[in-house]
């Protein structure tokens, strides 16, 4: 497998044409982006045309989840390094704009004794995201000198302390995050066509990040270190490049969940969000925006089928009893069976518009 | 002066655990390149399995201790040769992935097959007493911790050392290839290696049921995850680095329970967490880790 790809990545990046024409690459990158949002974008329509209001509402998380896989996979998927933290951008996302939008009145009940004067700040919803996302990103660059310059092993338990020491501060700074209870009153500004944009958006970003030339180094290196440090590249920049991209995509998706629920808690933000997304990603295939893309939409059907059965349901006139933990033993077999039989996910290697192209070009011949 | 002997005796006990359990996670990695996330579940199926053997009416301790360190032994095998062996020779992001699949299937069944709150154990708390010497009150798990940890290491270096398969296993830390020329069979090396972590796991099992007197889900997930940042700070997949990482996290919690005030002790495992990444930046291949250069053959 290594082997095959090697030589794919090193004939990409000796291939002259794509570097005489930028332009192109990038028009070409852009359109395939498009092309993988796609089914995203027709199943948005759809929920949002004819669907009943509770499904709007799970539909509305699967694109929160979809988005934080899709940026997962910008870490994932290029460094190959994995990453077991990214919840925690989500949750200082979400906290970001929880801390700054919410209306006063509701301040003064959830967090009256705020520091930094944050009890009688009340910001618009477009500046509050904005400012939590730089907050995110300043988190994400200080973690990720750390984290770019580790080895691969060593880089994940590092994003996975990185994770217990954000979730901590949730807990325990309670003047501020208001602790183990839920901190309402949110502004709900965002509905799914305001959603659906952003998902379309973080799926192209990702993509044009993994066709860039940054992309394709890091995934050269994340093959390759020794041929990729022999060709001049640096690995611990592109890789500290494609962490803070990643944060910011899953930050961007915590900003979206707090703006449509209203409500959050630390423990959304702990590791059933990590262990949803990542089986998500691995099932469709970590290597590919694709992937991510068809690993959410898989697994978010079969996980809302689980979940009817795991609160017990009613077999031809017999009550079935509640099967708590039925949908995390799902979600573990999901990822063991794919390491074991399929590493490379649903979608393998190549991406929906690459593969629609071969396949046209398989039928013209 | 008694407090500060309180405490270090605190450290030591600590970090004795936490050596234990990230002796068992370096084991692995350095013969296999496993980064073994389900660790943890495996103290877990030791646990209950000494929860369930009390319900069916077990009530000696010492058949109990036994029993933890055996099931832990063979749950770890077990785990190898169903999830693991069919990865072996993938990259470690694949296992690492596969381990942490197999120990979110292991808590959900759990939860699923036992409860989801914790269940009390009460065969173990024996051990768990005040031992007076002189002026000195001591817990005698503590101590018994210490030296337990102390006698496991010492044997664990002298079966790695004297035993034919123990340098078999040294020898595939560096060159798995080479031993099989040597007519070694890669399985049976493997297969001990997990089993020596699974014990390491059962006894570090058997001192947790002691002190906290119940079984959770979650169990060994926290504990394990501190061993590999025990791992991490003392070099991955290095033997002594593990031991010693293992102590100095000991030595920086028990250090921060004294020094932080009674309010902000909920920050406890951030600022612990925080210590050994900030020690990370100067030292990012860890405290006795070796600097592996591009192309370097020789670990």
């Amino acid at each position: 497998m290594t082997g095959s790809e090697l030589s794919q990545a090193v004939e990409q990046m000796a291939a002259p044409a794509a570097a005489a024409q930028p332009g192109n690459a990038v028009l070409r990158s852009l359109i395939g982006g498009l092309v993988t949002a796609l089914p995203v974008l027709a199943i948005g329509l759809l929920v949002l045309n004819f669907a009943p209001t509770y499904y709007t509402f799970l539909a509305l998380g699967a694109f929160v989840n979809l988005i934080v896989v899709v940026g997962l996979q910008v870490f994932m998927g290029n460094s190959n390094i994995a990453n077991l933290g990214h919840s925690a951008f989500v949750g200082l996302g979400a906290y970001g704009v929880a801390i700054l939008s919410t209306p006063l009145a509701m301040k003064k009940l959830s967090i009256p004794n705020a520091p930094f004067g944050f009890a009688t700040l009340e910001l618009d919803p477009v500046s509050s995201a904005l400012i939590a996302l730089v907050v995110v990103g300043i988190v994400a660059l200080v973690s990720g000198k750390v984290i770019s310059r580790l080895s691969g092993v060593a880089a994940t338990i590092v994003s996975l302390a990185l994770l217990i020491i954000v979730h901590s501060v949730f807990l325990n700074w309670t003047d501020l995050f208001k602790g183990n209870q839920a901190f309402f009153g949110i502004p709900k500004v965002v509905g799914l066509p305001w959603m659906l944009v952003f998902a379309v958006l973080a799926i192209v970003a990702a993509r044009l990040f993994k066709d860039s030339r940054w992309g394709l180094q890091l995934r050269a290196s994340a093959q390759s270190p020794q041929a990729a440090a022999a060709l001049g590249i640096d690995a611990k920049k592109l890789r500290l490049m494609s962490w803070v991209l990643s944060a910011l995509i899953c930050g961007l998706a915590g900003v979206l969940y707090a703006y449509f629920a209203g409500t959050i808690s630390p423990k959304l933000f702990y590791f059933q969000m990590i262990f949803n997304t990542l089986a998500m990603l691995i099932l469709g295939g970590m290597a590919t925006v694709t992937g991510a893309v068809t690993g959410v939409i898989v697994l978010s059907v079969g996980l809302e089928f689980i979940r009817s059965i795991e609160s017990g349901v009613t077999v031809a006139g017999i009550q079935m009893p509640q099967l708590l933990g039925l949908s995390g033993v799902a979600l573990g077999v999901v990822i063991v069976l794919c390491m074991a039989f399929r590493p490379s996910g649903i979608s393998g290697r190549h991406e929906l518009d690459e593969l629609l192209s071969l396949l046209f070009r398989h039928s013209a011949r | 002066m008694d407090y500060a002997l309180q405490q270090l005796l605190n450290a030591l006990a600590f970090g004795a655990e936490y050596s234990l359990v990230a002796l068992g996670l370096a084991v692995v990695f350095s013969i296999m390149g496993l980064v073994n996330f389900a660790h943890g579940e495996i103290i877990g199926v030791s646990a209950y399995s000494v929860f369930l053997a009390a319900a069916l009416g077990l009530t000696s301790p010492f058949v109990a201790v036994l029993l933890a360190v055996g099931i832990a032994a063979l749950a770890a095998v077990v785990f190898e040769r169903v999830a693991f062996r069919p990865v072996r020779y993938a990259p470690t992001t694949t296992g690492l992935l596969t381990a942490f699949g197999v120990s979110i299937v292991v808590q959900n069944l759990f939860m699923l097959l036992i409860s989801p709150k914790p269940q009390s154990v009460s065969i173990l708390n024996g051990l768990n007493q005040m031992w007076f010497f002189g002026p000195f009150a001591v817990s005698s798990l503590q101590v018994m911790e210490l030296i337990v940890s102390g006698l496991t290491i010492l044997a664990l270096v002298l079966f790695l050392n004297r035993s034919t398969l123990g340098l078999a296993i040294r020898a595939a830390s560096r060159d798995f290839a080479t031993v099989r020329l040597m007519g070694i069979k890669a399985n049976r090396v493997i297969a001990t290696a997990f089993a020596i972590s699974g014990a390491l796991a059962g006894i570090a099992a058997v001192f947790i049921l002691a002190r906290r007197g119940s079984v959770s889900p979650d169990l060994g997930f926290g504990l394990v995850l501190k061993a590999f940042v025990a791992c991490v700070i003392g070099g991955f997949g290095s033997l002594p680095g593990a031991a010693v990482g293992g102590m100095l996290l000991g030595f920086i919690e028990v250090g921060l329970l004294v020094a932080l005030p009674q309010e902000y002790a909920g920050f406890r495992d951030a600022l612990t967490y925080a210590i050994i990444v900030a020690l990370l930046v100067y030292r990012p291949e860890g405290l006795l880790g070796q600097r592996i250069e591009l192309g370097d053959k020789e670990i």
